[in-house]
C-alpha cells in the first residue's frame, strides 16, 4: 500500500508541474474559475498583500498539526482611523478541510475589497469605516490533503489528531484507499446475482434498487478501500475524527455526546490560534464562518436549551432577512433547527466574543439542473441528508455532468481487481462534485455570498452624541440633555454581552464639569429621568441596532463640558458644549 | 524479558535509593511552604533517580505549573495522577502532595509498576494569597477580568480597614437590614426569624473604591483554577472565566493528562472527599440511555411512536437503517446525532465502590485512633478537576481533604436522651425496632426529622423490609437542616470551638467598632480566613501520615490483565479452536462504568502473533471491559502447524503489555 502511494505522490508531483500552466499565474485581480490548492491560497493571500501594502496586513497567526500556516489578511485604510477603533468584519472558511469554496469566498471578499476600493463607492466606504479580518482556511492541513490525496466529497473535514475510531488500539490505521488512483474515493460495486440493485435502464451508470423478493445484477460494496488492517472491516479507522467546528469553547461537550469534540475546548492547535486572534481584535462585531453545503444562513443558538435575547435575534433578522435574497434559495434559521452541536464557531463568537455569528453554508446541488421545468421544491435540508437523491433526480444530475460540466463531476464505472472482493467496478461522483459548484458556478457563489458580509459591514454600528437641550436652572447648574443615537441595525454590543458583561459595557462619560445628577431619559416632556445614584458623570448601557437613547445631566460650574461615548466594538463619538 | 528487565530496573532502584537517602535534602514538614519554597523541594525530589519535573505551564501571575513524575524509569506502565490544592486555598493539600511524593520516593513499593504524575500546585498565584501581608482566602488567580464590566480592571478589592491582617466581615445597622444576633452567640448572625425585624446587614470588609455603590465587586483576578474544568462548567460564575480552560494552569493540565494516556487512577488533595463521601448524585437532567424519547421529526422517519420511550440497542437497530452502508452506529453517535447530553450523575456501577471504599477508608481511619467526627468535606464544586477525571477521563477519581474541623462532641447523654443520628446509622434494623416507639419519636424530634416522619410509619416500614436504619438517616442528613431556634449550627459551633480550642480564640475576630467612609459606623469581625481548611503547621506531619496511606492502598486495586489459560482444541487437518482465558486481578474495572460510557480509556487489544490462518477471529481483538477479578474468555479458530510457537499478548495504551509464548496444539 505504502508503496503504492509513494507512486501516486510522484505521479502528483510529476502531473502538478505539469498543470500550473494550464491554471494560470496567481496574480492581482485573483481569478474564481478554479480551486487554489493550499499552497496557492498562501501565494493569494501574499500577493493581495504585496499589491496593496498600505491597506493590508498578512499576520502568521498559529500553525497546524503538521506544522502548516494560518494566515489573516487584515484590511483597513489606516488613514480614516486605526483598526482596533472600527467595528471589525470577520470572515473565516475552510474549517472543515473538504468545504474548499468557502476558502475562496474569503479570497473573493478581500479581493473585490481591494481591488474596487476607490472605484466603487460601497467597497470604499466599507474599507474606510470597518476592520476586515480574512482568515480565508482555517483547517489548513485538511484543505492540504483534501486535494492531495484520494477523498470524497466528504472526507478530510477533521483536524490531524490520531483517533482511534474503531478502538483497536491503533491510530487511523483503515481509511479508505484510492486504489485507482484517480485522486477521488468513489464507491465500489460487484456484480451479484444475489445484488439488491440493478442496472438503471435509462442511465447505465446509476443503479436502482430491486422489488422486494426480486434478485439484482449488482451489490454496493461502499468506498474505495481495502481492509487495511485486516479486522474485516473496510474504511472504519480515517484520518482524525476531530471536528474543528466541534472544539470551541463555548457549550463545549466531550466526544461521547458531540462526536468530533475532541478531547478539551480549543484543543486543535490552528482553533486555538483563531480563537487568540479573536480575542485581539475584540472590535469585531459581525462574524462568518463559510461552510458547504445545502444553502443556509445560521444563527445561534446551536441548540435548543440556549436562548438569546430578542433585540439580539432582531440584529441577526436585519442581516439574516436580507441574505436570502442575495442568495437565492438559501435559507435564514437558527442553527439548531438543523441539528444541536456544542462547541461551534458560532456559539464561540457569539458567548465569548460578543461577535453576532453567522455560519454560511454555500452552495445547493439542486442548483445543478437539467431540464426545462421549474425548478422543484427545496428540498428540506435535513431530509436530502437523510434520504439521498432520487433516481430520477440522479439521472439529471448526471446529464448535467455530461453536457453542462464537462464531464468532470462524475467517474464512469470501470473495472479493478479488489485484493479481496476480486473483479470489481470503481466509479462515482468525484471529490470536487456534490458539495462543490463546478468552478463555472464559483463566480456567482463567491460574488453572491461576499455581498452578503458586504451588506453587513454595512449594518456595522454607527453612534452619533448630540447635546439638544441646555436650560440654566440655577445660577451655576445647568441641565444638560444628551442624544446618542445608533443609525445602522446592528448593536453597539450584542445583548447577551451585555447581560453576561462580557467585556467593558459602553459608556458614556462627562468631562469638565461636576455631574451633580444624571440619568437616562425615559419621557423628555414629562422630565421623568432615571438618576443612577452613584457617579452620575458616567453611564453604562449599549446601544440596539436603529435606537437612540437621551441622557440628562444636571451640571455645576462654567466653560466646556465634553461628552464622550465609548465602545469596545462601534466607534467612539465625542460633542462638547459650552455652559 | 519483560522480567528481566524488570529486576535489572528494581536492582537499579534498590541501589539508587540507597544514594539519595544521602545525598538529597529531605523536605520537612513544619511549616507551610510558599510557592517558591514548594518548587525548590520539587526540583529537588525530581532529583531522585526515577523522577522528573515537567513544567507544562505558567500562570497568569507568571509562577510556572509543574507536575513531578516519580516511576519515569518505567517504561509502558500504567500511571495515577495525584493533583492537589485547584482552589488555591488548601496550602495543606499542596503540603499533602509533597509528602506523598516523599512516601512514594522512600519506598519502592508503590513504584515498582506504577508510574505517578504529582502535581502540589496548579493554583499558585492564588495559593499565594495565604502568604499575603492581608489574607481573604484567595482561589482566583492573576488572570485579568473585569468582573463589573466598567471602565476600570481590578479596581475595587477588599481592603483590611482593621489592619489586622485579614478580611473578615463588616456588620451594620441597618433599617433594611435582615439579620440579628444569635441568642446561642452573640458573635454569630443569624437571619431574622419571621415576623422578627432584622438589624444588621453584612458586607465582606472594605471600600466601595470605585464608588459605584458597590463594596469589593472587582478585585484582583482572576480565575479558579479549581471550577475551571468542562464538566459541568459554571459559566454563569465569572470566577471560572468564559469557557473551561481558558487560564493556561487548565488547558496545560488538560494537555498533558491527554498526552498520558496511560493515567489510570486520579486523586485530588483538596476541599472535597470522595475517600469518605461518594461523589454525589441526584443531579436533574442527566440523560438515561435505556430510555430515550425519540423526537417527532426523527420518529416519523425511524417509523417509531414518538411517545414511548427506547432502550439505547433499540435506537441504535432504528439508526443502522438509515446511515450510508458501512458507517458504524456507536452509542456516542446516537447520543450525539439525538442530543441526549452528558452524563451528570455517578453511574450505579461506579457508586458500588465509591460506598464499599468509603466504608474501608472509615475503617482504616477508626484503626487508626483517627477523629472522623469532624464537619463533612465540602462537596466537589461543578468544573472541578475531579469532577472532569471521573466524568470525561472515565477512570476512577478519589478526593480527600486531610482536614475538617472536629465536630463539637455533645457530652455524654444520659439514658433517656435522644440518641444521634450516628448512633441509629450503625444499629441493626431488630436493634432499632426493638428501642420502641417512644424512643424512636424522641429521636426523630431530636434530630430535625421532618414531620411526616413518625414511629409508627417508620416501624411500619422498617418492619416490612422497605428501608435499614442506616438508610433512614441518610434521608434524614439529606433534609434541609431546620436550624433549631437559638441554636448554633454545626458549622459555626465547630468553628468557634476550634478556634478557642486550638487558635486562642484568634480564629474568629471579636466585633470592633471602625468608622467606614461610606458606611458610617461599622463593626469588623468574623471567622478568619483559612480557619476551616489549615491547621496549625504542626498538624501537617500526623494528617499526612495516617491519611495519605489510603492512596497508596488504593492504588493497588487498579485494573492488571493477565493470560490465565489457554485451550487448544484440535478440529482436524491443522485446524484449532483456541480459548484464551484473559484476567483481569486487580478491584477495580476497567473501564469503570463511566469509561464504558464515553467510550475514553483505550482499549485493552489482544493480539496473537505468529505463522496462523484465521476462520473465526481476527489478529486484533479487542478485549472489551472486564470487573474486578473476573476472568472472559476469547476463542479464535485458526489453522497453523502443530507445535508451531505463537506469541500471544495484551496490549493497551494503559497497562504493561503481558506476551505469552504458547505452542500450538498445547
Amino acid at each position: 500500500m505504502k508503496r503504492y502511494i509513494l507512486f501516486i505522490l510522484l505521479f502528483t508531483i510529476v502531473f502538478a508541474g505539469n498543470a500550473a500552466d494550464n491554471k494560470g499565474k496567481i496574480e492581482v485581480p485573483l481569478r474564481f474559475d478554479r480551486y487554489y490548492e493550499y499552497d496557492e491560497v498562501v501565494e493569494a493571500l501574499t500577493v493581495l498583500h504585496e499589491a496593496f501594502p498600505e491597506l493590508t496586513k498578512l499576520d502568521l497567526i498559529g500553525k497546524s498539526e503538521e506544522g502548516r500556516a494560518i494566515y489573516a489578511l487584515t484590511i483597513n485604510n489606516k488613514e480614516t482611523g486605526d483598526e482596533l477603533s472600527k467595528p471589525g468584519v470577520y470572515v473565516d472558511g475552510n474549517i472543515h478541510g473538504n468545504e474548499i469554496q468557502a476558502g475562496e469566498v474569503c479570497l473573493y471578499y478581500a479581493n473585490m475589497l481591494l481591488t474596487k476600493y476607490g472605484e466603487n463607492e460601497k467597497i470604499t466606504k466599507a474599507v474606510d469605516n470597518n476592520a476586515h479580518y480574512i482568515i480565508p482556511v482555517v483547517n489548513v492541513d485538511g484543505r492540504y490533503h483534501f486535494f492531495e490525496d484520494g477523498n470524497t466529497p466528504s472526507t478530510n473535514r477533521g483536524l490531524r489528531v490520531p483517533r482511534d475510531d474503531d478502538r483497536d488500539g491503533l491510530f487511523d490505521e483503515d481509511a479508505p484507499d484510492d486504489l485507482d488512483g484517480d485522486g477521488s474515493i468513489c464507491q465500489m460495486r460487484i456484480k451479484d446475482p444475489q445484488g439488491a440493485y440493478k442496472l438503471d435502464p435509462e442511465d447505465n451508470r446509476l443503479l436502482v434498487r430491486v422489488k422486494p423478493g426480486k434478485k439484482g445484477e449488482y451489490s454496493l460494496l461502499g468506498y474505495e478501500g481495502i481492509d487495511n488492517d485486516g479486522d474485516g472491516r473496510f474504511n472504519e479507522d480515517s484520518e482524525g475524527y476531530l471536528d474543528p467546528n466541534r472544539n470551541w469553547g463555548s457549550n463545549w461537550m466531550p466526544n461521547y455526546v458531540q462526536r468530533g469534540a475532541g478531547n478539551f475546548p480549543l484543543s486543535g492547535t490552528g482553533i486555538k490560534a483563531v480563537h487568540e486572534f479573536m480575542a485581539s481584535h475584540p472590535n469585531i462585531i459581525i462574524g462568518y464562518a463559510f461552510h458547504n453545503t445545502g444553502g443556509m444562513w445560521l444563527r445561534v443558538p446551536a441548540e435548543k436549551s440556549t436562548e438569546i435575547p430578542s433585540s439580539d435575534v432582531a440584529a441577526y433578522d436585519v442581516i439574516g432577512n436580507e441574505a436570502i435574497k442575495i442568495t437565492p434559495g438559501y435559507v435564514y434559521m437558527p442553527a439548531y433547527d438543523l441539528y444541536p452541536t456544542y462547541g461551534d464557531a458560532d456559539s464561540h463568537m457569539f458567548f465569548i466574543h460578543g461577535i453576532y455569528s453567522f455560519v454560511g453554508e454555500l452552495f445547493m446541488r439542486d442548483q445543478e439542473t437539467y431540464t426545462t421545468k421549474k425548478s422543484a421544491e427545496k428540498e428540506d435540508a435535513m431530509e436530502a441528508i437523510m434520504r439521498g437523491s432520487s433516481t430520477e433526480r440522479s439521472r439529471e444530475q448526471l446529464k448535467f455532468n455530461d453536457n453542462v460540466a464537462l464531464g468532470e463531476l462524475y467517474k464512469d464505472w470501470k473495472p479493478f481487481t479488489h485484493p479481496v472482493y476480486g473483479e470489481i467496478e470503481i466509479g462515482g461522483w468525484v471529490k470536487m462534485s456534490s458539495r462543490l459548484p463546478h468552478p463555472f458556478m464559483l463566480q456567482d457563489l463567491v460574488h453572491r455570498n461576499a455581498s452578503v458580509v458586504l451588506l453587513s459591514a454595512g449594518h456595522t454600528p454607527e453612534l452619533t452624541i448630540d447635546v439638544f437641550e441646555v436650560k440654566e436652572i440655577g445660577k451655576n447648574l445647568s441641565q444638560v440633555r444628551v442624544r446618542i443615537e445608533n443609525t445602522k441595525g446592528l448593536s453597539s454590543m450584542t445583548a447577551q454581552a451585555f447581560k453576561d458583561k462580557l467585556y467593558k459595557l459602553d459608556v458614556l462619560k462627562v468631562t469638565g464639569g461636576k455631574v451633580v445628577a444624571g440619568g437616562k431619559l425615559s419621557d423628555i416632556r414629562l422630565n421623568k429621568v432615571s438618576y443612577k445614584e452613584n457617579k452620575p458623570e458616567v453611564q453604562f448601557f449599549a446601544m440596539p441596532g436603529h435606537s437612540k437613547v437621551e441622557y440628562q445631566f444636571l451640571i455645576e460650574g462654567k466653560g466646556k463640558v465634553t461628552f464622550s461615548y465609548e465602545s469596545q466594538k462601534a466607534k467612539n463619538a465625542v460633542t462638547t458644549v459650552e455652559l | 524479558m519483560i522480567k528481566k528487565l524488570f529486576s535489572f530496573l528494581l536492582l537499579g532502584v534498590l541501589i539508587f535509593s540507597v544514594d539519595r537517602a544521602t545525598a538529597q535534602s529531605e523536605p520537612t514538614f513544619d511549616k507551610y511552604h510558599s510557592n517558591t519554597e514548594v518548587q525548590q523541594i520539587l526540583k529537588s525530589l525530581s532529583g531522585n533517580s526515577g523522577a522528573k519535573l515537567h513544567t507544562i505551564a505558567t500562570s497568569p501571575g507568571n509562577e510556572p505549573i509543574t507536575i513531578l513524575e516519580i516511576g519515569s524509569n518505567l517504561e509502558d506502565a500504567p500511571a495515577i495522577f495525584v493533583g492537589a490544592n485547584f482552589e488555591g486555598d488548601n496550602p495543606l493539600s499542596t503540603e499533602g502532595a509533597l509528602y506523598f511524593s516523599k512516601m512514594l520516593l522512600d519506598s519502592i513499593n508503590y513504584t515498582k509498576n506504577v508510574k505517578w504524575y504529582i502535581m502540589p500546585q496548579p493554583n499558585p498565584d492564588a495559593a499565594a494569597g495565604f502568604f499575603a501581608p492581608v489574607k481573604h482566602g484567595l482561589t482566583v488567580n492573576s488572570y485579568e477580568i473585569n468582573n463589573d464590566a466598567d471602565d476600570a480592571v481590578n479596581e475595587d478589592g477588599y481592603d483590611d480597614l482593621n489592619g489586622d491582617g485579614f478580611i473578615t466581615k463588616m456588620r451594620v445597622a441597618d433599617l433594611q437590614g435582615t439579620l440579628v444576633l444569635s441568642k446561642a452567640d452573640p458573635r454569630i448572625l443569624t437571619n431574622a426569624k419571621k415576623g422578627e425585624s432584622g438589624i444588621y446587614k453584612i458586607y465582606d470588609e472594605g471600600l466601595d473604591n470605585d464608588g459605584d455603590g458597590k463594596y469589593n465587586e472587582d478585585g484582583e483576578g482572576g480565575i479558579n483554577v479549581g471550577i475551571s474544568f468542562p464538566h459541568l462548567f459554571p459559566k454563569t460564575n465569572k470566577n471560572a472565566g468564559i469557557f473551561p480552560g481558558q487560564t493556561p494552569e487548565v488547558y496545560g493540565i488538560m494537555r498533558f493528562i491527554y498526552d498520558h494516556p496511560e493515567i489510570a487512577m486520579v486523586y485530588t488533595l483538596g476541599n472535597s472527599g470522595f475517600c469518605s463521601v461518594p461523589p454525589k448524585g441526584g443531579r436533574k437532567g442527566g440523560a438515561n440511555m435505556e430510555s430515550i424519547k425519540i423526537p417527532s421529526r426523527y420518529a416519523k422517519r425511524f417509523g417509531v411512536d414518538a411517545s414511548k420511550n427506547y432502550t439505547m440497542n433499540e435506537v441504535i437497530e432504528m439508526m443502522k437503517k438509515l446511515v450510508p452502508p458501512g458507517m458504524e452506529v456507536t452509542p456516542s453517535l446516537v447520543a450525539s446525532f439525538l442530543g441526549l447530553g452528558a452524563a451528570v450523575n455517578p453511574l450505579d456501577d461506579d457508586l458500588k465502590f465509591y460506598k464499599s471504599y468509603s466504608e474501608d477508608y472509615k475503617k482504616y481511619l477508626e484503626k487508626k485512633s483517627f477523629n472522623t467526627k469532624t464537619l463533612d468535606p465540602a462537596p466537589a464544586k461543578d468544573g472541578s478537576f475531579e469532577l472532569w477525571a471521573y466524568y470525561h477521563l472515565g477512570v476512577p477519581s478519589f478526593s480527600m481533604n486531610l482536614f475538617t474541623v472536629p465536630k463539637v462532641v455533645e457530652e455524654k447523654k444520659k439514658d433517656n436522651e435522644a440518641l444521634s443520628m450516628d448512633d441509629v446509622e450503625k444499629m441493626s434494623t431488630e436493634d432499632f425496632i426493638a428501642l420502641g416507639e417512644t424512643k424512636i419519636d424522641t429521636f426523630l424530634k431530636a434530630n430535625n426529622a421532618p414531620e411526616k416522619f413518625y414511629a409508627e410509619g417508620i416501624l411500619k416500614m422498617l418492619d416490612s423490609g422497605k428501608f435499614t436504619p442506616k438508610q433512614l438517616v441518610a434521608i434524614m442528613k439529606k433534609m434541609p437542616k431546620s436550624e433549631k431556634e437559638d441554636e448554633l449550627s454545626e458549622r459555626d459551633k465547630a468553628l468557634l470551638a476550634w478556634s478557642d480550642k486550638h487558635w486562642e480564640g484568634k480564629g474568629f475576630v471579636e466585633w470592633q467598632k471602625v468608622e467606614h467612609a461610606t458606611l458610617g459606623e461599622v463593626e469588623i469581625g468574623g471567622f478568619v480566613p483559612y480557619l476551616e481548611t489549615t491547621p496549625k503547621a504542626e498538624l501537617i506531619d500526623s494528617l499526612a501520615k495516617t491519611q495519605l496511606p489510603w492512596l497508596l492502598q488504593l492504588s493497588k486495586k487498579l485494573a492488571q490483565f493477565s493470560i490465565e489459560k489457554e485451550e487448544f482444541t484440535e478440529l482436524g487437518d491443522g485446524v484449532y479452536k483456541l480459548e484464551l482465558y484473559i484476567k483481569n486481578k486487580g478491584k477495580f474495572a476497567y473501564p469503570i462504568a463511566m469509561g464504558k460510557r464515553n467510550s475514553q480509556p483505550a482499549p485493552i487489544i489482544i493480539i496473537l502473533d505468529g505463522d496462523i490462518q484465521f476462520l473465526q477471529g481476527i489478529k486484533r481483538t479487542p478485549l472489551g471491559s472486564l470487573n474486578g477479578n473476573q476472568i472472559k474468555k476469547l476463542t479464535w479458530i485458526i489453522q497453523a502447524k502443530k507445535n508451531q510457537d505463537i506469541a500471544v499478548k495484551i496490549e493497551s495504551a494503559v497497562f504493561t503489555d503481558v506476551v505469552k509464548q504458547i505452542k500450538i496444539g498445547g
